[in-house]
């Protein structure tokens, strides 16, 4: 019963969330207002149920079994994409390469080594 | 006995006409999938879902099922993404304590971080033609799944594209941060957690949990901000732009 509990928590914030982006006419899923909702809530009532922390535990959990739908169709993409997959893995890679040397050193430069000690 | 072979021709197409041929197939390539990686001693180049999609297309090609039809099954399983995005709230309120311990650095870091992962990729997608269809799919790849999937719902794209662009994205951020943090003398685990997390998604946190528990803690983090500045901006800048 607690998991179904938590799952009834975690669907009521889906459905408001998917109300607001409908109302709103926001350009966001309802999932992510829902988990924004979510987040907000528990700041504001100081803690989470341990029902909506086992049922939100279990769904995270499976998270990889939930997006296998998405990922087995890549390999089912056909020549949909002809002629694009050079930019496609030079985005990836050298995009990615790019973003990871950036965020290192945007952090080096605020976290100095020695400051670390103080900072806290 | 013609009969029998005959219906036994049929029996795949008309299996199909409830999801549980499809949900049922998902979760043997899961399990197996799973297992495979830990047999394999757990290699950060090729994470489980890689593996439990390659059995997966394998299984649909030898039965000869369309990926439509498997997609139309498979749907029971999509909707649940739903209340998990929902779930990721939680563990973003759990981690909330470290921005107190260090907000300045990860409130400076994070929306300009997550803002040139995207602009990188689309920049260079662009100049070498990519369609808006690729660039769409292209844009949330460092978002973590749940939460690009929301982002693919509302700028449009391929999933498929976008799902592999996650896949690999993950997979070389966890080797940059590696090499680069080296290369730069970083030895801080809240930095290359905090980068994992950003760029890498959730492949990159399982990465930073493997490292230490400050790490994962601190990549779980930088994943959560990242999708969350991600899926309010994305769609609004697009939008703005009027570029997609």
């Amino acid at each position: 019963m607690p998991l179904l509990r938590g799952f009834l928590t975690l669907l009521l914030f889906l459905i408001l969330g998917e109300a607001m982006r409908l109302l709103f006419l926001l350009p966001i899923s309802g999932g992510i207002i829902g988990m924004l909702l979510l987040t907000f809530w528990a700041m504001v009532s100081g803690g989470i149920s341990e029902d909506l922390a086992l049922a939100s535990q279990k769904l995270i959990a499976i998270l990889i079994l939930l997006i296998m739908p998405g990922v087995v169709g890549v390999f089912f993409l056909g020549g949909h994409f002809d002629g694009q997959w050079l930019a496609i893995t030079l985005a990836l890679l050298a995009g990615t390469f790019l973003s990871v040397l950036t965020t290192l050193l945007i952090l080096r430069v605020q976290v100095r080594p020695d400051q670390e000690a103080s900072h806290d | 006995m013609t009969d029998l072979i005959a219906r036994f021709q049929q029996l795949a197409p008309q299996l199909l006409s409830t999801p549980a041929l499809s949900v049922l197939m998902t979760l043997i390539a899961y399990f197996v999938g799973v297992s495979l990686f830990r047999k394999l001693k757990q290699p950060v180049w090729c994470p489980p879902v890689l593996i439990a999609a390659v059995l997966l297309a394998i299984m649909l090609s030898l039965l000869s099922i369309s990926f439509e039809e498997y997609r139309t099954g498979a749907n029971w399983l999509s909707f649940l993404l739903g209340p998990a995005t929902v779930a990721l709230g939680v563990p973003l309120y759990q981690q909330f304590h470290h921005i107190r311990a260090m907000w300045r650095p990860i409130l400076a870091t994070v929306p300009l971080a997550a803002t040139v992962a995207v602009l990188y990729a689309l920049v260079i997608a662009w100049a070498l033609g990519a369609s808006t269809e690729v660039l769409a799919s292209l844009a949330p790849k460092s978002v973590t799944a749940p939460i690009a999937i929301g982002i693919n719902q509302q700028i449009g794209g391929s999933v498929s594209l976008l799902m592999g662009s996650l896949l690999v994205t993950g997979v070389v951020a966890s080797l940059f941060v590696d090499w680069l943090s080296r290369w730069l003398n970083i030895s801080d685990d809240r930095l290359i957690g905090l980068t994992l997390g950003i760029n890498g998604h959730a492949i990159g946190t399982v990465r930073a949990f493997e490292i230490s528990a400050t790490a994962g803690a601190f990549s779980s983090l930088g994943m959560g901000l990242t999708g969350v500045f991600t899926a309010l901006l994305l769609p609004f800048a697009l939008d703005t732009l009027n570029v997609l």
